[in-house]
């Protein structure tokens, strides 16, 4: 059964997902449309639950192979409702909806199956902005990584609605960030992934910025301040490499 | 005898005229300013302009000393990368728009000023750069405060007012003789109450408000009145702007944010 989940910008989506997944620990697919580049919500949920397959829409003949197999499915939406997947209108879903209590009557109901109650969301979806970047490679500083990210998310580079992002740090970690502006503060959780020791990461990560008025080159500038050159990179390696057992060669 | 203490103007000369308007009006007889004259702001020349003009006893500042010898920073400078690159950019600003008067003016500057038990720094008496935080240890704080021989020690440089009692006050040595291998200890009780007061920042402050703040210590009752004043900080940011200077400097300096964060490990002892 495929569970389609859509949902304001912010409204909960992927945690929602999360917390199904984790009631049913077997495989799964999980797919998102139209974020191939900067798959921030894939890359949480398949550090969260490496037994579930995520899926791009190049690989649909995979994708309908692991439906007859009965797999669990859960296709996460933009938050603009896309209406062009063929593939639903072959396969038996159920449509959820996460929209806060105060938005329940703006057109979810029509589409939706079962309503959930998600996070209010004020976005003017006409007048959005979205910027995103792949990250991938980059190493964090953690304290100008911390202030970036209050900078951002309190209005340095415009009015920021939705942000969320997959950060590598100096000791190895990655985590993911994420803030919405109807919540108090963000949240920062380390993703379950091998500590990074040597050279510059080959994983995913990137960021994710929604609102208004966005200064999208000083985000870009400011980003890059934060970015530890080769050599501080190695010297923290080398300060790591002493501490902890090599884990990703 | 009430005299008023300022810090940390960082070339805001808007906050700079509002604390002075506001110590007009108070029964002031002398004011004595700890230094950060430049940095960061949009008006380096007019703000030592000022301080001349009035003749202000004043110290020199981290900032100050940097655009007189160069950036020669220890680690407690700047805490992270970025703050690092924005205070590298203030600081090629301010060392292209200052005067060789203005310079000149800067490098002669004190360290220390002294008047009766008071004694005036910027950071603290053994550096411009080091940071006497609220909870630096009591250790550290009131070595530096013997070591100006004053009873009370006026700083800067954290951009947060505070008033710090270190009461109770006792130095105890420990030493080992060599042929007993037993410790000695020698406790000797101070006689007078010693004392931090930072009289926070005029033009760059850290207190999440975007007003200025200053310091009127009266002599006779050993009262601190730390003081905030609400000025016209959008005159400062477009300042920012028009000149050139990054636009995140006004941002943060609207915010209370300072334009760069600064160090707050009360641990670290500046090795500049």
């Amino acid at each position: 059964m495929i569970t389609v989940v859509a949902g304001p910008c912010g409204a909960g989506k992927t945690t929602w997902i999360l917390q199904e997944l984790a009631q049913v620990p077997t495989p799964a697919v999980y797919m998102t449309p139209g974020v191939s580049t900067v798959p921030i919500d894939a890359t949480r949920v398949a550090t969260r639950f490496p037994q579930v397959e995520i899926f791009h829409r190049q690989h649909e003949t995979e994708l309908l192979k692991r439906l007859a197999d009965g797999v669990p499915a859960y296709f996460e939406m933009g938050f603009q409702l896309e209406t062009d997947m063929p593939l639903l209108e072959a396969q038996p879903h159920r449509r959820v909806a996460l929209v806060a209590q105060e938005s329940q009557d703006t057109g979810w109901e029509l589409w939706a199956d079962s309503m959930i109650q998600g996070n209010p969301s004020t976005l003017d979806v006409k007048s959005a902005q979205l910027w995103r970047a792949p990250l991938s490679g980059q190493v964090f500083d953690p304290p100008s990584l911390d202030t970036f990210w209050q900078e951002l998310t309190q209005g340095a580079y415009g009015e920021v609605h939705r942000a969320k992002g997959i950060f590598e740090l100096a000791d190895g970690q990655a985590f993911h960030f994420d803030f919405m502006n109807s919540l108090p503060g963000s949240a920062y959780t380390e993703l379950n992934l091998p500590r990074w020791v040597q050279g510059r990461p080959n994983r995913f990560s990137g960021i994710e910025v929604v609102g208004q008025g966005l200064d999208e080159r000083a985000i870009a500038a400011t980003l890059k301040d934060c970015y530890l050159s080769d050599s501080l990179l190695a010297a923290h390696q080398t300060t790591l490499k002493d501490a902890i057992p090599l884990e990703v060669a | 005898m009430n005299i008023a203490v300022l810090s940390c103007i960082h070339s805001n000369l808007e906050a700079l005229e509002a604390v002075l308007r506001e110590i007009d009006q108070q029964p002031v007889d002398q004011i004595y300013c700890l230094g950060d004259l430049v940095g960061y702001g949009p008006y380096p020349n007019e703000v030592v302009a000022r301080i001349r003009e009035l003749d202000i006893p004043t110290c020199q500042g981290c900032w100050d000393e940097d655009i007189v010898d160069g950036l020669n920073a220890c680690d407690c400078s700047y805490p992270s990368l970025l703050a690092e690159t924005r205070g590298h950019l203030a600081h090629e600003w301010t060392n292209r728009e200052v005067t060789p008067e203005t310079r000149a003016y800067l490098a002669e500057l004190p360290l220390t000023l002294q008047q009766d038990n008071l004694c005036f720094v910027h950071g603290s008496p053994h550096s411009q750069h080091e940071y006497l935080l609220p909870d630096t240890s009591a250790f550290i704080a009131l070595e530096r405060v013997l070591a100006t021989g004053a009873d009370t020690l006026f700083c800067g440089h954290t951009h947060v007012p505070y008033v710090r009692n270190l009461e109770n006050s006792h130095l105890t040595l420990k030493a080992v003789h060599p042929a007993t291998s037993s410790p000695s200890h020698s406790s000797t009780p101070l006689a007078s109450l010693k004392r931090i007061i930072n009289a926070g920042s005029v033009g760059e402050p850290r207190h999440g408000r975007p007003n200025a703040t200053y310091v009127i210590y009266t002599t006779d009752t050993q009262q601190a009145d730390l003081r905030e004043v609400e000025y016209d900080y959008a005159k400062t940011c477009a300042a920012i702007l028009e000149k050139g200077l990054p636009a995140i400097f006004a941002w943060r300096l609207s915010q209370g944010l300072e334009y760069a964060e600064k160090a707050d490990d009360p641990t670290h002892v500046c090795e500049r």
